[in-house]
């Protein structure tokens, strides 16, 4: 790969510190993060109200249910990642102006897939501290050997009986959270009573094809791109060994730029669209500290 | 409160069956316009095809 355009780093890393590689590894991040990611916040409100316009939408006959299934399913799996900026403070920090903008991204979206946003960021921020943990990794069971039992991993996951739950439970318990258990099960009652109210009133089919099959279908797909495959095999702990970057056969898009997630992880306030321009640039670096960077 | 709760989470799956699964499949099968075999109503076929399953879930622990 040719050596990325970059006035920050030098042309011969070998003979530097550890602290001297930390340091230009900090210059970067900060020369990519710090600006208001206006991408995020369109996307995570223009995803709720296309996803709300396609009931009256479907109702009302303007467009047919496998449309809007379709688009459902896009909109499901496009919720998650403008909560993931707002659970790491990119939109705001705490104390700043738009403080406000940043938890409203978070609560009024992470619901679409039936989850208390404060949920999201308290486990992700424990997946965060202890990447690839068995015990302590809320996430570790998205593990799998190969893509095909990570997909099937990722439904049966979801199951009564599934280890993921427990987990995401047992992540709020140790973080003092036990007030974010109560109010997850209230969320996942109160989408069983709309889904229920829905289905027994005549609409049980636009229940299913606007919200539950794409929830599970989108379900699947963030924890296979997000999860999985970012941290496979997943069987090293440490900053530079729990994360890797590789080449994604849907592509950057496809694979919601998770090909760069080990940037993200060594510096989780860079604004999710410059991450490949940051991995771009650190590349020499993280080569130099030995990660894994696959193809990319 | 926590008892009634805790009794409605153990029997979720039958719940489920019950409340999203078989208006789901009796809804699917008039929308397709297929008839149920034995002579079964949309619904009947639902409670059995629904319910069965829900109880599969209840014992085993996974729909699938």
């Amino acid at each position: 790969m040719n050596a990325p355009v970059t006035d920050i780093l030098p042309a011969d890393l070998t003979d530097l510190s550890d602290s001297q590689l930390m340091k230009l590894e900090r210059k970067i991040a900060l020369k990519h993060s710090g600006m208001f990611p206006w991408l995020m916040v369109i996307w995570a409100f223009g995803n709720l109200i296309c996803w709300l316009a396609l009931w009256p939408l479907v109702l009302f006959d303007y467009i047919p249910l496998w449309l809007g299934f379709l688009i459902a399913t896009i909109n499901m799996s496009l919720v998650y990642l403008p909560t993931h900026d707002a659970q790491h403070d990119i939109i705001a920090r705490p104390g700043q102006k738009l403080r406000w903008l940043n938890e409203l991204v978070g609560h009024a979206t992470s619901w679409m897939i039936v989850f208390p946003f404060q949920v999201l960021r308290v486990t992700h921020m424990d997946h965060h501290r202890h990447a690839n943990d068995p015990q302590l990794d809320p996430d570790y069971t998205s593990h799998a050997a190969g893509p095909w039992t990570a997909l099937w991993s990722t439904i049966q996951e979801r199951q009564p009986k599934g280890q993921r739950q427990h987990d995401y439970l047992g992540s709020l318990d140790r973080n003092g959270r036990q007030d974010l258990i109560l109010l997850s099960i209230a969320y996942k009652l109160a989408f069983l009573a709309i889904l229920f109210a829905l289905a027994w009133s005549g609409y049980a089919l636009e229940a299913f094809f606007l919200w539950w099959l794409p929830y599970h279908i989108a379900l699947s797909y963030l924890v296979f791109f997000l999860s999985w495959a970012p941290h496979h095999p997943g069987t090293k702990q440490g900053r530079y060994q729990d994360t890797r970057s590789w080449k994604s056969a849907a592509g950057n898009i496809g694979s919601m730029g998770m090909q760069f997630h080990v940037v993200h992880h060594l510096h989780p306030y860079i604004p999710l669209d410059r991450t490949p321009a940051a991995y771009r640039e650190m590349r020499p670096l993280l080569v130099a500290r030995g990660c894994d960077l696959g193809e990319n | 409160m926590e008892k009634a709760l805790t009794l409605f989470l153990k029997f979720l799956p039958l719940i489920f069956a019950f409340g999203f699964v078989i208006p789901v499949i009796a809804q699917g099968t008039k929308a397709l316009e297929w008839t149920p075999p034995l002579g079964l109503t949309p619904l009947w076929f639902a409670l059995i095809i629904g319910g069965a399953w829900g109880l599969f879930a209840q014992i085993k622990g996974r729909w699938l």
